[in-house]
């Protein structure tokens, strides 16, 4: 049995306009001790999941769907005001150190306070293992840091911190969102490798938020993406880099460049942004920025489609596939998409060789 | 140090300069004298000495021995020198903790002080408890469920409240708890403590009222923008209760504004609620402050100048402090 | 960046969040403009002389002769309280214009021209801030004598100290901007810069704080009216309150307090209500012009 299972979540926000479409029918499963990396650019839904999982939404969002961890009904718990499970069983680290750490508690607070409100330790105790947790996270001199403020460590002790805060009462799953986005490039790959280290030696569970492929691949063994709150794409991370199918993962990659890419390499943005939630349309949500984009993929929007071994997509056109290519020579040879997107576009930025 | 050094220096600067404004503009607008002697004060003696008016004496006007008792005035009060002299020496005596004499019975100005100022910090104490103890909790209470029913009631209320000026407040509680329902007593008794806070009720409120609206105005603004901050959405993911991250998370950092309102307030009411006393009949320093001015007595409007300007820096002073408290990132700057 | 779709919970309730007056506005705009009309024309109203005595009897309780009542003259109250809003509102307005007229200069030239200029004013800001405004009120009026004109200038004086500060605030902000900085590049002269570019930006949140600032002085206006020193000719409201609020007269009549203490409360809201609206409006800070 997975540790957590999330079936066709669906969250919503009701706007003016009409009714905001966060979340619409996300579904997966998560084992004991392993790595599911989320991925997707702002606005996909990724952070809306996360903060239905931890509880976290304001009172006027409406979820459907079902979200079971260990067998327990997590929604449930919510609406019964259960106290000791998130923070307890399910801990979250946010995107900004900067922010997510009250400027005006001491570090060492913070740390033993959910030890001193979910496990009931005393004073000492608490101020004991919140030593053990720093040095845990790789903080120099963890018991002068104890009685430091926030402002006074770099933003990487910050999120060392932050971790430090959420591991405290030894979570089965830890849910990372963006935790290096608003870091020092130098400083990222050391909270990623931390946050991998801790994982492994507690047997934790982990959700990796990014809108970065390029962070979940060595780290996470399953990937969904998600893309105007659907899954577009889930499948585990070696199918996913060999046997890429949506048209939207293989954009999202081109868009990452790397170390091992030559110099003049070429990067491909993808072009335009994201729809308006509200208003979505009938078609595939991600047509108009498609090059693979058919005739078929504006009125209809596509299903996940099973692919057997957990890989699932949510094409009429998928890369790789006959359907696909005869799509893409098709958009090529007119210069335009079905939906009007200038092929052009997809010229790479950067040095040509 | 230094910063204690800078702000004695700024006490001494406004002491000075606000005593040298009262100081000219009583000597010169007004005259001292007139409480001395009474209305002899505004005859020109000289020109009666010379024969340009008539000695109406025998008439039961004014006699050359009327002018006698100006002069010995004159003298006693060092009144014949010029001005900028007479401040000297009156900072003189200041620094000396001489007050100087009040021209009213010739009782030393800080008699008076002793005499009114307990009063007028008690009157301000119950104040600040009463608008401190109301409006806290009031506006944690509407933050929590800001835009909701309770919280919209207690906006307009609070504004409400704030364009009832203290005086018709007072007015208003005063006709209902003395003239109606006779609960409280219609002047201040000062016979023991109790008395004395039983009497101090109904001021304590009329200044206390608004106090708490403007409090909860803002404190509630601050609570509902901190319940907005990352570190919130953090402790809840914590699994800590509201209640937990209302006063564990949220209310520090919430407090400046109110702090900043709170010490200027304070710093006001020092000198005594001068409206509240008069309508109540408190013989505190607002008292003592008006009925000097009035009468031109500038030895205690000088000497109740200089406790409420020392009171304003003090809590100044006092408001910096906590703020270095209330934000450790205050602290490093500082 | 993925943070959750923004949804405003006041838009949520059906709270309007654009920049617009509201219907409150209009409708306290409305009692401002009837109470400042029935002050303006009194003497041509079909009202009872204020000061004719016996008009009803004495202590007469509301009712359909005396919409509000006499007093222990007989005088007729609702007369009377029109002809307080006189007072009280050219008390309000002359002392607030006063207060902008020098405070905001004084404070526009701090915040321009820095240096020795500021801290010079700065510290004459602090001193008077250092005293209360009324005891400071208090000294002029008792000193110079209680008319109409002393009042009102006494007042505006008081409110020199706080609008001053607000003035060099703003100023300060408005003096860093762009457009001042590319006045300057032009080479246009300082008096130039001030008058074109900084003025009518100061002048904006100023004058949107009239109606603040009148709120504060009529009230301020009734607290001198307690320690005695109110206009000694003619009556505001204020001084109509206090000849109410004997325990004798409270006891015989709340009326006659409580009618006066209505119309300055209605009055001060709507002002209050409209500057505050205005100020959201035009977006500038709360001003704080501590009397009493």
């Amino acid at each position: 049995m997975p540790l957590l299972s999330v079936a066709d979540l669906r969250v919503g926000f009701a706007t003016q306009r009409g009714l905001l479409r966060a979340v619409d029918g996300v579904s997966f499963d998560l084992a004991e001790g392993q790595t599911l990396g989320i991925v997707g650019e702002s606005g996909s839904g990724k952070s809306v999941t996360a903060k239905t999982l931890m509880n976290l939404l304001p009172s006027y969002a409406r979820v459907d769907g079902s979200i079971t961890f260990d067998g327990r009904d997590v929604r449930a718990m919510a609406s019964e005001g259960e106290r000791h499970f998130w923070g307890v069983e399910m801990t979250m680290v946010f995107q900004d150190p900067m922010t997510s750490l009250n400027p005006v508690k001491k570090v060492g607070e913070q740390i033993a306070e959910s030890l001193r409100v979910h496990l009931k330790r005393s004073r000492k105790e608490a101020r004991d293992e919140a030593v053990d947790l720093l040095q845990q996270v790789g903080i120099p001199e963890p018991k002068k840091r104890l009685t430091q403020y926030p402002h006074e460590l770099s933003g990487g002790l910050r999120q060392r911190v932050v971790i430090a805060m959420s591991l405290a009462c030894s979570p089965r799953l830890l849910i990372a969102d963006e935790p290096t986005t608003a870091l020092d490039v130098t400083v990222q790959k050391h909270i990623l490798d931390l946050l991998d280290e801790l994982r492994e030696e507690r047997g934790m569970a982990m959700i990796l938020i990014t809108h970065d492929l390029g962070v979940v691949k060595g780290r996470a063994d399953k990937i969904m993406v998600m893309y105007a709150g659907r899954t577009m794409e889930q499948a585990d991370t070696t199918t996913l880099f060999s046997e890429m199918h949506h048209p939207y993962t293989e954009a999202l990659l081109e868009t990452i460049p790397r170390i091992d890419m030559a110099s003049h390499a070429r990067l491909v943005p993808i072009p335009g942004s994201p729809p308006d939630a509200v208003d979505l349309g009938p078609g595939c949500p991600f047509a108009q920025r498609c090059r693979y984009c058919s005739e078929a993929c504006i009125p209809d929007r596509p299903d996940l489609k099973q692919l057997g071994h957990g890989h699932a997509c949510a094409c009429h056109t998928p890369v790789g596939t006959g359907s696909g290519t005869a799509a893409h020579m098709a958009n090529q040879n007119s210069g335009v998409t079905p939906a009007g997107l200038d092929m052009g576009m997809f010229s790479p930025v950067g040095e040509e060789a | 140090m230094i910063v204690l050094a800078r702000r004695l220096v700024q006490l001494v600067a406004v002491v000075l300069a606000v005593t040298f404004l009262a100081f000219t503009a009583m000597n010169t607008l007004g005259d001292p004298l007139f409480n001395v002697v009474g209305f002899v004060a505004a005859v020109d003696c000289d020109a009666v000495e010379a024969g340009e008016i008539e000695d109406i004496s025998s008439q039961g006007g004014t006699t050359l021995g009327d002018c006698v008792v100006v002069a010995e005035a004159r003298e006693e009060f060092h009144l014949n020198e010029p001005l900028p002299i007479r401040y000297g020496r009156w900072v003189g005596d200041l620094i000396r903790g001489d007050f100087g004499t009040s021209f009213k019975n010739r009782m030393p100005v800080s008699t008076v002080l002793a005499d009114r100022l307990p009063k007028s910090l008690l009157l301000m104490g119950m104040a600040e408890v009463f608008a401190v103890a109301l409006s806290v909790p009031w506006a944690i209470a509407a933050a929590y469920r800001a835009n909701r029913a309770m919280d919209r009631a207690s906006t307009i209320g609070a504004f409400g409240m704030l364009a009832l000026p203290n005086f018709a407040l007072g007015v208003i509680l005063f006709y209902f708890f003395v003239v109606k329902w006779q609960i409280f007593p219609s002047r201040f008794e000062d016979d023991n403590l109790a008395l004395r806070l039983k009497s101090l009720v109904l001021p304590a409120l009329t200044l206390g009222m608004p106090l708490a609206a403007t409090y909860f105005r803002l404190l509630r603004t601050d609570l509902i923008t901190t319940l907005q901050e990352d570190f919130v959405v953090m402790a809840k993911a914590k699994g800590l209760s509201n209640r937990w991250i209302m006063f564990r998370h949220a209310l520090r950092p919430s407090l400046f504004s109110m702090v900043t309102v709170f010490g200027l307030n304070t710093a006001a009411l020092i000198g005594g609620a001068l409206i509240v006393e008069q309508v109540f009949s408190i013989p505190g320093l607002g008292r003592a402050l008006v009925e000097a001015s009035i009468r031109d007595d500038y030895p205690v409007v000088l000497g109740a100048t200089v406790v409420i300007a020392t009171g304003f820096v003090i809590i100044n002073f006092a408001v910096d402090l906590a703020y270095s408290y209330l934000d450790p990132r205050v602290r490093r700057e500082s | 960046m993925d943070t959750p779709p923004q949804v405003d919970p006041a838009e949520q309730f059906g709270v309007v969040v654009a920049r617009r007056l509201g219907f409150g506005f209009w409708i306290a705009a409305a009692w401002i403009i009837i109470i400042v009309t029935a002050g303006a024309l009194a003497p041509w109203l079909p009202i009872a002389d204020p000061n004719e005595t016996g008009v009803g009897g004495r202590m007469d309780g509301p009712g359909w002769s005396n919409w509000f009542g006499t007093d222990s003259n007989g005088r007729d109250m609702f007369a009377r309280t029109i002809w307080g809003a006189r007072v009280s509102l050219i008390v309000g307005f002359f002392s607030v214009l006063l207060g902008i007229c020098v405070g905001g200069t004084l404070g526009m030239i701090a915040g321009y021209f820095r240096g020795i200029v500021d801290r010079i004013i700065s510290f004459s800001v602090f001193v008077l801030l250092a005293y209360p405004g009324l005891v400071l009120a208090l000294l002029i009026v008792g000193l110079a004598g209680q008319t109409l004109p002393i009042v009102a200038m006494t007042l505006g004086i008081v409110a020199i100290a706080p609008i001053a500060r607000l003035s060099r605030a703003t100023t300060l902000v408005y003096s860093e901007r762009e457009f001042v900085a590319s006045a300057r590049v032009l080479g246009a002269t300082n008096r130039r810069i001030m008058v074109r570019e900084l003025l009518p930006n100061v002048l904006i949140p100023m004058g949107a704080l009239t109606l603040l600032g009148m709120a504060i002085t009529i009230v301020a206006e009734g607290g001198l009216a307690f320690l005695g020193l109110s206009v000694e000719e003619g009556f505001s409201w204020g001084k109509m309150i206090v000849l109410g609020s004997s325990p004798r007269t409270l006891r015989e009549g709340p009326w006659v307090a409580m009618f006066p203490i209505g119309a300055m409360f209605v009055t001060v809201l709507a002002l209050n209500f409209a500057g505050d609206r205005l100020r959201e409006y035009f977006d500038v800070r709360e001003l704080g012009i501590g009397v009493g």
